[in-house]
C-alpha cells in the first residue's frame, strides 16, 4: 500500500477541528462518520468507522484525541490512495477484478469463487461492487481471519483442524 | 427459545403497533422505523445490526422493509426475545452477565466452556462492565446459531472437529449471514 507522508501539524490541528464539532476535544465515532464520504449519498459504513476508532483509539474511551488523530488521518488517506489506483476505471467502486487484483497486491491469492464470497457481503447496492467503505472492512476482516487462521496452522500447510468450541472462540474474537 | 412462545395476538392489535411504527405511513416499516421503536432499556440506540439482522428475517419481498403480511411474525419474534431475555435477567437489572448468559445457552441445548462464554460476552458487552442488553443478547445467540449450523455442515461425522481448509474457512465465515 502506498505511504503518505504525514502532514504537518498545523494541517492536522485545522482537519482536527473541523471534524470535532461539538469542540469537546475529542472525535466520536459519530462526528467521524459524518465527516468520511464513501462517494455515494449513503452513510459512511458505521462498521468500519467502529473498526478504525477501534485501531487508533490508544486510551480506549471509544473517542479520538487530538495525539491519536494524525496516525487515523493518515490510515484512512493511504486507503483512499490505494482504492483510486484499484478503481481502474474510476467509477468510485470496485469490481470482481479489481478486488481480485487488490488482493493479490496485499499477498492474498484467493480463487475466483472465495473473491466472489466476499464481494456479495461486502455489495452494497447489489450492482457486483464494492465501496469505498466496504473495501476497507473487507481488507480489514480479510487481514484479521487470516491472522486468527494461522494461529491455528502450526505446520502452515493450510489446514486446519478445529474443535467446536474453538471455532466458535475463533470466530466471536474477530473484529 | 421453545418455553417463552407467545400467542399471536389480534390483527387489530397488531394493525395499531403497525401503524405506530411505520412513522411516515409509507405502509412498510424500514429498519430505521424499527430502529426507533426498539428499546434496549438504556438510551443509547439499539443495535442497528440486530434491526438489520431482524428485517432481513421476515423480508419475504427482499426489499429490506417489513410490510403489515410481515409483521404480525416480526413482532411475535421480537416478544418472544424480550420474554426470554427477562426470565434469564435474574436480577432484574435490564442486562445479563457471564453466568446468565451461560445459563441461557445452556437452556437452548448449547454446551459451552466459560471461557468461550467470556469470549462472547466480551464481544457484545457494549458499556465494559461484563454486561449485555437485550438488543446484544439477540445479536449473540443468532450469531451463535448461525456459527453452529456453518460448523455442523462441515462436521459430518459429527465428531465435533472440523478439518477446513484456509479458502474453504474464509469462504464459511464471509458467507456467514452475521
Amino acid at each position: 500500500m502506498a505511504q503518505e507522508q504525514m502532514p504537518p501539524r498545523e494541517f492536522l490541528w485545522d482537519m482536527f477541528q473541523k471534524l470535532d464539532k461539538d469542540r469537546s476535544g475529542s472525535i466520536t465515532a459519530s462526528e467521524l462518520q459524518t465527516a468520511l464520504s464513501n462517494g455515494t449519498w449513503t452513510p459512511f459504513n458505521p462498521e468500519t468507522v467502529r473498526l478504525m476508532m477501534a485501531m487508533f483509539d490508544k486510551s480506549n474511551k471509544g473517542t479520538i484525541t487530538f495525539d491519536d488523530f494524525g496516525a487515523l488521518w493518515k490510515y484512512i488517506t493511504d486507503w483512499q490512495n490505494c482504492f483510486r489506483s484499484f478503481d481502474k476505471d474510476n467509477s468510485g467502486n470496485i469490481d470482481r477484478n479489481e478486488l481480485r487484483a487488490a488482493l493479490q497486491t496485499f499477498g492474498y491469492n484467493l480463487n475466483d469463487a472465495t473473491v466472489a464470497t466476499m464481494l456479495q457481503k461486502f455489495d452494497r447496492l447489489g450492482k457486483g461492487t464494492v465501496l469505498f467503505d466496504d473495501f476497507i472492512q473487507c481488507c480489514i476482516m480479510l487481514n484479521n481471519l487470516t491472522t486468527a487462521f494461522r494461529q491455528f496452522d502450526t505446520d502452515q500447510d493450510g489446514v486446519v483442524t478445529l474443535h467446536y468450541e474453538q471455532f466458535v472462540g475463533l470466530v466471536f474474537s474477530i473484529k | 427459545m421453545a418455553n417463552f412462545m407467545s400467542p399471536m395476538p389480534s390483527r387489530e392489535f397488531l394493525w395499531d403497533v403497525f401503524q405506530r411504527v411505520d412513522k411516515d405511513r409509507s405502509g412498510f416499516i424500514s429498519s430505521d422505523e424499527l430502529q426507533m421503536a426498539l428499546s434496549n432499556g438504556t438510551w443509547t440506540p439499539f443495535n442497528p445490526e440486530t434491526v438489520r439482522l431482524m428485517i432481513g428475517m421476515f423480508d419475504k419481498q427482499n426489499r429490506g422493509t417489513v410490510s403489515f403480511e410481515d409483521f404480525g411474525a416480526l413482532w411475535k419474534y421480537v416478544t418472544d426475545w424480550q420474554a426470554c431475555f427477562r426470565s434469564f435477567d435474574r436480577d432484574g437489572s435490564g442486562n445479563i452477565n457471564v453466568t446468565e448468559l451461560k445459563n441461557a445457552l445452556t437452556s437452548f441445548g448449547y454446551s459451552l466452556s466459560e471461557q468461550v462464554v467470556s469470549v462472547m460476552l466480551k464481544r457484545f458487552d457494549r458499556f465494559g462492565r461484563g454486561t449485555i442488553l437485550f438488543d446484544d443478547f439477540i445479536q449473540c445467540c443468532v450469531v451463535l446459531h448461525t456459527l453452529t449450523a456453518a460448523f455442523r455442515q462441515f462436521d459430518t461425522d459429527q465428531d465435533g472437529y472440523i478439518t477446513i481448509h484456509y479458502e474453504q474457512f474464509l469462504n464459511m465465515v464471509f458467507g456467514l449471514k452475521i
